[in-house]
């Protein structure tokens, strides 16, 4: 990452980017250009997205207010008004989307430009996630200001990141906040060190997949493009719905690198960018892979098996609380994976998700029971806290060769019960 | 859909349900954090065949029932205990029995009460009376745990649920306890998901429950 510019590189990259440049709307701008271009046109159609929303409300206003009896003509006239701005905001819409889509921001098209001096463009997912490289824009396309300035815009950026990935570091609550950031590159990596070359041969997305699994026999991994997850998520039975699920396309990940032929099967581990793993009647958990076809898991979230909707996806949150704090659980689980040891991180969690597959079965390892009352907020949860700051060490230290009986190893905790010395 | 748990209420020997053990029961809800939610209200009918000759009324089954679920409202659940029959059936199948007059009502009964949320656990306390009385038959409860449609999976949390259940009830010291008794599903021909017939099986086996309770009592006293 570079992220100074000086002037002159500046200007050779220009030329360089103008020549071979296939896109005449793009030729002679440069990438924080277009990347400040694309942030800009993003800030747009979130703004007019935010019209719309309005504007549908107040519609609604208007239909409520003209089916009270004894009307004048006013809620029609309000009506025609914003009929008329509703179309005008889509419009806007429209047409700003499809200068996202020419300028890369909803595809991935750019990524594969080699003088993208390391910037990228924002990718926005379905979901609603962009991913979170716009502190990069702000220190390029800030070239030309001082250091002081670059320097404190790239930390409120980070503090911002920070606060939305690390929560625990913010408030002191499970004390955690100075020792984890100085233990995160001592502890680890001694107990980790023991098993790096076991770790080391599931480099790829394949491998981890088929050991998992292998290892699991009652989990179902399915993998998915983004899109297709989204299609997938709406078309999920809710509880309500009692047909069966699964009978319509899987995506199941051996029978999708079936269908196609050896050298294709490539191509299509490139694009996975969501992994579910279904337990099934346990939980469903989604995982979500940035960049896509790689093995960094970006976020995680667990869901009851019989919730569907658009709002199941890695940035989503159940209504059932049992699979909310596990979701806030796994996040900072996948933060602590990322924090130790990247390469593996992937692995780790998926692993650690399945240490889940005993959530309704497993009691306390201190109180010895499934159910306790939850004093804060006065719920009755299972143990919903799975440890994972030694979780590689346990998994792999285990002489047992069934996975079951490693397992058993792991330990489960009540909200009230974990504490930090487990 | 959630799976869910129906309870009775089994009075002690030689005491009687009464509303006074209703209202403690309800109490009992609210220390454990339940928040009351609504109303619900369920309908159970017991038919006989509607025919003259005696002879041919030995050839009916006895108990064949008719249960209105508040969460199937354009369903109709009839259960026949003795043949672990349960069939789902459109809501206006009831017109229909009207206007074919092959069966008549013999006794409806209603289960009422209250609605509880507590956290991913949801409860219902009810009163069980005849129609068009207000005779305390017995004291039915629902615990459903929303986020599990397998009954096998959620066997453990539910038992652990009752203890903690029972531990709260026994501190209030009621002539009485709430008892379980699991159908054998598969003997209706149900699978491991839990559906509304389930719920209307398990109305089946507490009516049963209920029944033997009053006919002992019965035949106490004569």
């Amino acid at each position: 990452m570079r992220p100074q510019q000086p002037q002159h590189q500046q200007q050779h990259q220009l030329e360089a980017a103008a020549n071979p440049n296939p896109d005449p709307a793009q030729s002679g701008e440069a990438p924080p250009k277009q990347v400040a271009l694309a942030m800009d046109r993003l800030g747009d159609a979130a703004r007019l997205i935010a019209d719309i929303r309005l504007g549908a409300d107040r519609l609604l206003e208007a239909l409520f207010v003209a089916a009270q009896p004894h009307q004048s003509t006013k809620p029609l006239h309000l009506f025609h008004k914003e009929d008329a701005s509703m179309r005008q905001h889509l419009q806007d819409l429209r047409s700003v989307g499809r200068q996202l889509e020419e300028s890369g921001v909803l595809n991935e098209s750019l990524r594969s430009r080699s003088n993208s001096w390391g910037l990228h463009m924002p990718l926005v997912c379905p979901d609603g996630a962009v991913v979170a490289y716009a502190w990069k824009r702000q220190l390029a396309g800030q070239a030309g200001a001082s250091a002081v300035d670059r320097t404190r815009l790239a930390l409120k950026a980070f503090t911002d990141q920070k606060r939305r990935f690390f929560p625990h570091l913010d408030d002191g609550l499970d004390g955690q906040s100075t020792e984890s950031a100085s233990k995160k590159h001592c502890g680890p990596q001694v107990l980790i060190g023991n098993h790096q070359e076991e770790l080391s041969d599931y480099k790829t997305l394949s491998d981890i997949l088929m050991h998992l699994e292998k290892e699991v026999p009652t989990l179902k991994i399915f993998t998915y493009e983004r899109l297709d997850w989204l299609k997938r998520a709406s078309s999920l039975p809710s509880s309500a719905n009692e047909t069966s699920m699964g009978t319509s396309k899987e995506h199941n990940f051996h029978s999708s690198n079936k269908l196609r032929p050896g050298s294709l099967s490539a191509v299509a581990t490139e694009k996975i960018s969501v992994i579910e793993l279904l337990f099934p009647s346990i939980f469903r958990a989604i995982v979500s892979l940035h960049p896509a076809g790689s093995i960094d898991p970006d976020s995680v979230a667990f869901f009851s098996p019989d919730e569907g909707g658009s709002y199941i996806h890695s940035r989503g949150f159940s209504v059932y609380h049992v699979f909310r704090r596990i979701t806030e659980h796994a996040a900072m689980a996948l933060q602590y994976f990322l924090g130790s040891r990247a390469e593996t991180a992937l692995h780790s969690l998926l692993d650690w998700i399945c240490s889940y597959q005993t959530l309704f079965t497993k009691v306390c390892s201190k109180c010895g029971r499934l159910l306790l009352m939850d004093r804060k907020s006065a719920l009755l949860l299972p143990p919903v806290y799975r440890p994972y700051r030694q979780f590689s060490a346990l998994k792999f230290s285990s002489t047992q060769p069934n996975s079951s009986a490693s397992s058993d190893l792991a330990q489960a905790y009540h909200v009230g019960c974990f504490s930090e010395e487990a | 859909m959630p799976l869910k748990w129906v309870l009775h209420w089994q009075p002690n020997a030689g005491t009687t349900v009464s509303s006074q053990i209703l209202s403690e029961v309800s109490q009992c809800v609210e220390s454990i954090n339940g928040v009351k939610e609504g109303r619900w209200r369920a309908t159970l009918t017991f038919y006989k065949p509607h025919t003259r000759e005696q002879l041919m009324a030995a050839e009916f089954p006895r108990d064949f029932l008719g249960i209105l679920l508040p969460e199937q409202p354009n369903k109709y659940y009839f259960i026949i205990r003795g043949q672990r029959i349960v069939l789902e059936a459109d809501s206006s199948i009831q017109t229909l029995m009207e206007k074919l007059q092959s069966y008549k009502t013999r006794v409806a009964l209603h289960f009422d009460g209250f609605q509880y949320q507590l956290g991913d656990f949801q409860l219902r306390v009810g009163k069980v009376v005849p129609t068009h009385s207000e005779n305390l038959r017995g004291i039915v409860m629902e615990v459903e745990y929303l986020p599990i449609s397998s009954v096998e999976k959620a066997k453990q949390i539910m038992e652990e649920f009752l203890d903690i259940w029972r531990e709260a009830i026994s501190k209030r010291s009621l002539p009485g306890h709430f008892m379980h008794m699991e159908p054998n599903f598969v003997e209706y021909g149900l699978t491991d998901h839990y559906t509304s017939q389930h719920t209307a099986v398990q109305y089946a086996t507490v009516m049963a429950q209920l029944i033997a309770t009053v006919q002992a009592v019965q035949s106490v006293r004569n």
